[in-house]
């Protein structure tokens, strides 16, 4: 390697480290938070690495009351949700990635609208709406709002999902005596799923992480980030950090199973190129 | 030692005449499920042991209770022997209502507190239990204390001398005001700041007074951490020490106080020109005039006012003795410290005592917050005619909604 | 499509309707009906009257001015700050080195934080014996700690806001920008460097106007989440710097003045609209949009 070579890796690799940092140190900061003695935690100056760590902090976080039921209304709700939206989201993006239609675009177009919409606007009066139907304050009600809300991630990432899947395969399984539907089941939907998964997993995390239509849709029945957003100003500053790096547990994890298919969302590029 | 002799006098009236007894008393008190069980389990089973008159416990809300009362009132009979509400509840009932002033009480209430209960010519009710906003001071900041200020009695004036104090001394702005969106600064500034400086919490809005007391305000500012706009509750800059001095709810300081009880001290909020504006939110209890056994009433009001059943709903739901023997019994704590300060509050000799408006929209709270984020925050002049503009629409609130104005302005 | 596919998979003209149908009956209830609602809630007085009366309260509320004026100065910041940053890490991670999907990765990490969360960790960092004055003051950088969150420095409380915001939504302009890249044909960049472009005049000259589709679609769902912006604001700046979903939050939830806060819901959805037509008609290529 020639030095220019070298110096060039050199910066590279410093330059990415820096922005890995740049990312990764606010997380270590409430990761830390978490792990501090209770009564370190108001300590000036505090010191970054607290003199032992303990699990103190995390167990009044869980032990506080609500906290238990509003973890489990949280898994309940994203696991309906994304129930909810690929059983709507999927079809449609089949419906866009294989046919060509009259309105095809406009429906593309008018799915993305939806997402320009503050969700100050939908929720308020959905609140309104939701004590008509009796779904105010149910955990099914909560995952609806968010179902409306993640359908249009939903329908671009499953069309970019079975754009990826080649309709050669489909096509061949029709010829060799498939029906339109055994085709798909047969043959589409077990290349896509995968990419499915990763969808359902993005999905998930647009729930866990919703704070706003939540908080208003309940009065008991609270999703955690809901609960922690009215319980914030009574409770000590440990308990918010606590909650913080608790909130964004699952969110890393599913971040990291699904990595691969980052793009899939965003860009309708076919996954590992 | 008055305990004792309450229980004997207790235990005798029960054994010779108790037996077998059985009344109902109604509550818009103690209404979640947690609180009515302990209600019944820590608080009537010791009662109907020690004078067999057994009590059936009714949680109501406001308009459950308000129709059950006047339909008994109207019809002249009644089942309810014994009532427990918030002061603004009983003005509802208000002819339905005998005079309790004949009625023993079990331990000393302040002069202020028993005249809150007169209403309509009569003791409406006796005062049970009491939530209030107060300061709390680091220790360390007793040592700027301004010369002749008395830490239990302050005035506006001795606040800001020992914030500036301290401010010279440290080079840090060490008094607190939550001041964030979810803060009850509108609290501090109709019932607190405006009857300490202005008498009234409605009426002198646009006063003179008024200029004065925002004016005195900017000034204080000043002293006050500048991170106070994003601060709801003051017990975690108590705690990090990032101020010393605090002004807010006891339910929102208490934290502080139970991790470090040893560091703080609870006092009275400081007193204006006019006097010294706290604001109280206070439960008492009647006895309707169609009462079955006013009698039997009259000694479950007398047990509830016992410095030691004072002492029990402190710890059991979080609302404070209204009886000064009570301040001494809490166990020593966060809830010790805070009880002492509440009853020199409730105490002190020029109390204003105000209410939280009702049956108003809750605009009127952003009335008063606007005005302070423009000539505070904002740190713009005094400037009357918005003042007046401000006023107008407080009123049309009041106005739109039939509502009268709270205590002091109301009474 | 050539013409036998068509014949294969299109024999069922009402096919792809049936699959959409699920979608848009949601999309009824559950977006039009609401916005309708709340259009309606915005103009009319419980009596049933039209009326401009909240917009009127709306427009002369002390705070509306500063909302506004801070709604879009946060939004003008934020988002050039982070399409730049994000395509300074895009470019990076499409370098190819070894370990490059694994910083991919790390980069994208935030992707999956709330903006509620992400308040809470910088609140961390930036109240007054938080981290950043915990690490200054130990290092003897400072002797006492410095207020960044305060009312008297409204700049700086900007700029704290600005970074926690730039921390936490960088990565998906970034992952926007990845596919745009991943989508260039290396055909393009082979023929780029065989006529002699490299290193920064290949990426103004060739990479740049080849990612501008995907930058377009960045900017545009930058900005309107921008707009939104709230969480974040309200954790870290509480009072200091009002922002319009935050009155609106307020009017609801404190005020009980749905109406009001419709009329914010209103304004901002203008708003975004307006900004979404002017990066179309600014930008162009408006079908590459779609594709985002």
């Amino acid at each position: 390697m020639s030095f220019p070579q070298l110096l060039r890796r050199t910066l590279l690799y410093m330059a990415v480290l820096t922005f890995a940092l740049w990312v990764l140190v606010p997380i270590f900061f409430i990761g830390i938070s978490s792990f501090t003695p209770r009564n370190e935690i108001y300590l000036w100056p505090k010191s970054i690495i607290p003199s032992h760590f303990s699990l103190d902090t995390m167990r009044f976080f869980l032990n506080s009351y609500g906290v238990l039921t509003s973890l489990l209304n949280s898994v309940w709700v994203a696991l309906l949700t994304l129930a909810f939206t690929l059983a709507v989201g999927a079809p449609a993006g089949y419906a866009v990635a294989r046919f060509y239609f009259r309105g095809r675009e406009g429906f593309r177009l008018g799915i993305l609208i939806t997402r320009m919409f503050p969700t100050a606007l939908l929720a308020v009066p959905l609140a309104v709406t939701f004590i008509k139907w009796g779904l105010y304050d149910t955990l099914i009600g909560v995952a609806l709002i968010h179902t409306a809300m993640a359908l249009p991630f939903a329908v671009i990432i499953t069309t970019g999902i079975f754009m990826g899947v080649p309709k050669d395969l489909e096509e061949a399984a029709m010829t060799l005596g498939c029906s339109r539907f055994g085709a798909f089941a047969r043959v589409a939907l077990p290349l896509a799923l995968p990419g499915l998964a990763a969808a359902a997993m993005f999905t998930f995390v647009i729930s866990w992480n919703e704070v706003f239509a939540a908080t208003i849709l309940t009065v008991h029945n609270r999703t955690l980030p809901a609960h922690i957003l009215t319980t914030i100003q009574a409770s000590p500053l440990y308990f918010r950090f606590a909650g913080g790096f608790f909130m964004i547990l699952p969110a890393l994890f599913f971040m990291f199973l699904i990595r691969r298919y980052l793009f899939h969302m965003w860009g309708g590029a076919t996954a590992e190129r | 030692m008055k305990k004792l002799s309450v229980l004997a006098v207790a235990l005798l009236v029960g054994a010779f005449a108790g037996l077998g007894q059985k009344i109902t008393w109604m509550s818009t008190q103690f209404v979640p499920i947690a609180e009515a069980e302990f209600v019944r389990n820590e608080i009537l089973a010791p009662f109907a042991e020690a004078t067999g008159i057994e009590v059936e416990f009714i949680g109501a809300e406001y308009a459950e209770f308000v129709s059950r009362v006047t339909a008994e009132y109207e019809a002249g009979k009644g089942e309810i022997a014994v009532l427990c509400a918030l002061h603004g509840d009983f003005v509802s009932v208000l002819d339905a209502l005998a005079d309790v002033s004949g009625v023993p009480v079990g331990g000393t209430i302040s002069e202020t507190l028993m005249k809150l209960g007169q209403m309509g010519g009569k003791q409406a009710y006796i005062p049970l239990m009491q939530a209030t906003y107060l300061m709390v001071a680091n220790k360390k900041a007793l040592e700027y204390l301004p010369e002749g200020a008395d830490v239990w009695a302050l005035t506006y004036d001795d606040l800001l001398q020992w914030a500036k104090n301290i401010y010279e001394a440290t080079g840090m702005q060490k008094l607190g005001i939550p001041a964030g969106p979810k803060s009850l600064l509108h609290r501090f500034i109709h019932g607190y700041l405006y009857p300490s400086f202005t008498g009234y919490q409605v009426l002198a809005f646009d006063s003179g007074a008024a200029v004065k007391m925002w004016e005195y305000m900017k000034e204080l500012w000043q002293y006050v951490n500048p991170a106070a706009p994003t601060w709801d509750a003051m017990d975690t800059p108590l705690l990090s020490e990032e101020v010393w001095i605090a002004w807010d709810h006891t339910a929102r300081v208490k934290q502080a106080l139970i991790e470090r009880p040893d560091d703080f001290i609870a006092i009275p909020s400081p007193a204006g020109p006019a006097g010294r504006g706290f604001i109280t939110v206070l439960a008492g209890l009647g006895i309707p005039a169609t009462s079955p056994d006013p009698d039997a009433a009259a000694k479950l009001i007398e047990y509830l006012t016992t410095p030691e059943v004072q002492v029990k709903i402190l710890q059991g739901v979080g609302f404070f003795p209204v009886v000064a023997e009570a301040a001494g019994a809490v166990p020593s704590g966060a809830l010790q410290i805070l009880a002492k300060g509440v009853s020199a509050q409730a105490a002190s000799p020029d109390a204003i005592v105000s209410f939280i408006p009702g049956g108003i929209s809750d605009e009127y709270k952003k009335i008063y917050k606007d005005t302070f984020f423009k000539f505070v925050i904002k740190g713009e002049p005094v400037d009357v005619e918005f003042l007046r503009s401000q006023a107008t629409r407080l009123r049309e609130l009041y106005l739109e909604a039939g509502a009268p104005y709270p205590a002091p302005d109301g009474s | 499509m050539n013409t036998r596919l068509r014949q294969v998979l299109g024999t069922d003209t009402f096919l792809p309707y049936w699959l959409l149908l699920p979608t848009l009956i949601f999309i009824g209830i559950f977006f039009l009906m609401p916005l309708f609602n709340a259009v309606i809630l915005a103009f009319r007085s419980d009596e049933g009257v039209f009326t401009l009366e909240y917009f009127q309260r709306m427009v002369g509320d002390v705070r509306f001015i500063e909302a506004l004026k801070y709604t879009f100065f946060l939004a003008l910041t934020i988002v050039p700050i982070q399409v730049i940053t994000a395509l300074a890490m895009a470019l990076l991670v499409n370098a190819g080195f070894r370990g490059s999907r694994f910083f991919l990765y790390i980069f994208a990490l935030p992707l999956g934080i709330s903006d509620l969360a992400a308040g809470l960790i910088w609140l961390s960092i930036f109240t007054q014996h938080g981290f950043l004055n915990s690490i200054l003051y130990s290092l003897g950088i400072i002797d006492k700690p410095i207020y960044y969150i305060s009312y008297q420095n409204i700049g700086l409380t900007f700029l704290a806001v600005v970074a926690a915001e730039h921390w936490r939504a960088t990565a998906i302009v970034m992952v926007i920008l990845v596919a745009g890249l991943q989508m260039i044909s290396k055909d393009y960049l082979e023929a780029a460097e065989v006529l002699g472009a490299r290193g920064w005049k290949k990426i103004w000259y060739v990479i740049l106007p080849l990612l501008k589709p995907s930058l377009q679609s960045a900017l545009i769902i930058r900005t309107i989440f921008a707009l939104q912006t709230f969480a974040v604001v309200l954790a870290l700046a509480g009072d200091i710097i009002p922002v319009l979903a935050g009155e609106a939050y307020f009017w609801h939830f404190f005020y009980r003045n749905s109406h009001i806060a419709s009329a914010y819901a209103v304004l901002l959805m203008v708003i975004s609209i307006g900004m979404t037509w002017f990066y179309l008609k600014f930008l162009k290529s408006r079908m590459e949009v779609i594709r985002g």
